[in-house]
């Protein structure tokens, strides 16, 4: 009883668009997930290193003239992603506490290469400015050069290394 | 003029209630990465071994909604697109950005949104993935100075893909849509010449084909509209001195503030000619993201 096998791929693609279109329309600017991460990051780093954190040339900017990094547009979008995918999940009866892998690793064998792949997608993410949605997807409706670039370069990244960790997935 | 939108733009509404109409707007998002199957890692990983093309279907399909979306609504007067924030390009970091985010997603099955989400049902492994992704971008802030040069090269200003091309943007649309119809459908041929299941075949195909066959001819139809219409229709004049790409030896913009990045979008496309020598190594831009 699971309803995500009754959306096919067409029309959610169009609930996510709609959900970026109305921040045009709203906002003036797009949907994003990474920027409120690194602003989480900067805060927390903040509580301990206060001084080396305004006066680092990348995350000090977010502090300057004592403002608050959380305090932005894209954290208010994540209180809302975080609602409506529980929402989802909740009602469909899908909510569960579980190591998703495929079925030749193990379970920590999935948690190590999950914290692996989630350093460098977040190394990856700052230096293209954006993750998927608020690079990818934005600037793909803006018909940005960049963020097709980036979006094209994603596959292949992806395809590239979807060989050596085969036995992860399938 | 009546140009209505981007509501918080022209003063529809205030900061405040922009703030908050965003969590509504997430919670679609939301709902919609959950209906997409995009908080099962498995699912977004099985994308690259073209096992399940469900994931780049549903992002040209969130694509192509939200372009035709945006440049019909402005087409029809309704978005000044002068005052929206539109993403710069930064190539080389993009592209390079690009493949890394691409390795970090087959190994780790996720990106930040649909980690996120997938937080939001619980799944351990999407836990373990952000704390990687918080530990990445720290990696990349603190130790910035190092890339920080690479990081603010090639910049090429707000650059489309009509002015890359020399077609109208209309056109541009169009061929977008086609290209996301045909490599959608491509896909969907490969995953059923690689992996047969009952999922792809029969049945279960026909049933998709059903309802997502009537948007995609609306897609195609209006596309095909937009294409008749020059790309100064899509854009108000005052946009036209500044998507004037600025050439390489042209330095970016000064680095801004996190927190002004509307105000500077907004004063750039007034004041595009003097710009100020870009601050060495700083932070500049906001990301969409």
């Amino acid at each position: 009883m699971n309803l995500r096998d009754r959306f096919p791929p067409v029309l959610a693609g169009i609930v996510i668009g709609i959900s970026m279109l109305l921040t045009f329309v709203v906002a003036g600017r797009g949907i994003g997930v990474s920027g409120t991460m690194t602003r989480l990051v900067a805060t927390v780093q903040h509580w301990f290193l206060p001084e080396l954190t305004e006066k680092s040339a990348y995350f000090g900017p977010y502090f300057a003239n004592g403002a608050v990094p959380l305090n932005d547009y894209l954290s208010y979008l994540m209180v809302g992603l975080l609602a409506g995918a529980f929402a989802g999940s909740f009602f469909s009866g899908d909510f569960r506490f579980e190591v998703q892998r495929g079925p030749r690793i193990s379970r920590n064998g999935r948690l190590l290469l999950a914290l692996v792949g989630g350093v460098i997608a977040g190394f990856a993410a700052r230096l293209a400015r954006g993750c998927t949605s608020g690079q990818g997807l934005v600037g793909g409706a803006e018909l940005s050069v960049g963020s097709w670039a980036f979006l094209i370069c994603i596959f292949i990244g992806g395809f590239g290394t979807a060989w050596f960790v085969r036995k992860q997935w399938i | 003029m009546d140009m209505i939108a981007p509501l918080v733009k022209t003063g529809v509404i205030s900061e405040a209630m922009n703030l908050w109409l965003a969590v509504p707007i997430g919670f679609i998002f939301g709902l919609g990465l959950y209906f997409a199957g995009f908080t099962d890692s498995r699912r977004i990983a099985r994308a690259f071994y073209l096992k399940d093309v469900g994931v780049p279907v549903v992002m040209f399909s969130a694509i192509v909604t939200g372009m035709i979306g945006l440049w019909l609504l402005s087409l029809i007067g309704v978005i000044d697109t002068s005052k929206m924030y539109f993403l710069p390009t930064f190539l080389m970091p993009m592209a390079i950005g690009g493949v890394l985010f691409g390795v970090g997603m087959a190994i780790g099955g996720f990106c930040p949104g649909t980690a996120a989400a997938s937080i939001a049902t619980g799944r351990v492994d999407a836990m373990i993935f952000v704390v990687g992704f918080l530990g990445g971008s720290i990696l990349f802030g603190d130790l910035f100075p190092v890339w920080g040069d690479f990081y603010n090269s090639d910049y090429r200003g707000v650059y489309r893909l009509d002015q890359l091309l020399g077609l109208n943007l209309g056109t541009v649309v169009l061929l977008l849509v086609a290209a996301s119809v045909g490599g959608s459908l491509l896909m969907r041929f490969g995953q059923h010449y690689f992996w047969p299941s009952p999922q792809t075949e029969g049945v279960a195909m026909r049933r998709a084909l059903r309802y997502e066959a009537p948007v995609v001819v609306l897609a195609l139809a209006v596309a095909t509209v937009m294409a008749f219409f020059p790309t100064a229709s899509f854009l108000k004049e005052a946009e036209a001195s500044w998507y004037i790409i600025q050439k390489a030896d042209t330095p970016a913009p000064a680095a801004t503030p996190a927190t002004e990045m509307p105000a500077t979008t907004e004063t750039a496309p007034a004041s595009a000619a003097p710009v100020e020598p870009a601050r060495k190594r700083a932070h500049k831009g906001e990301e969409g993201c």
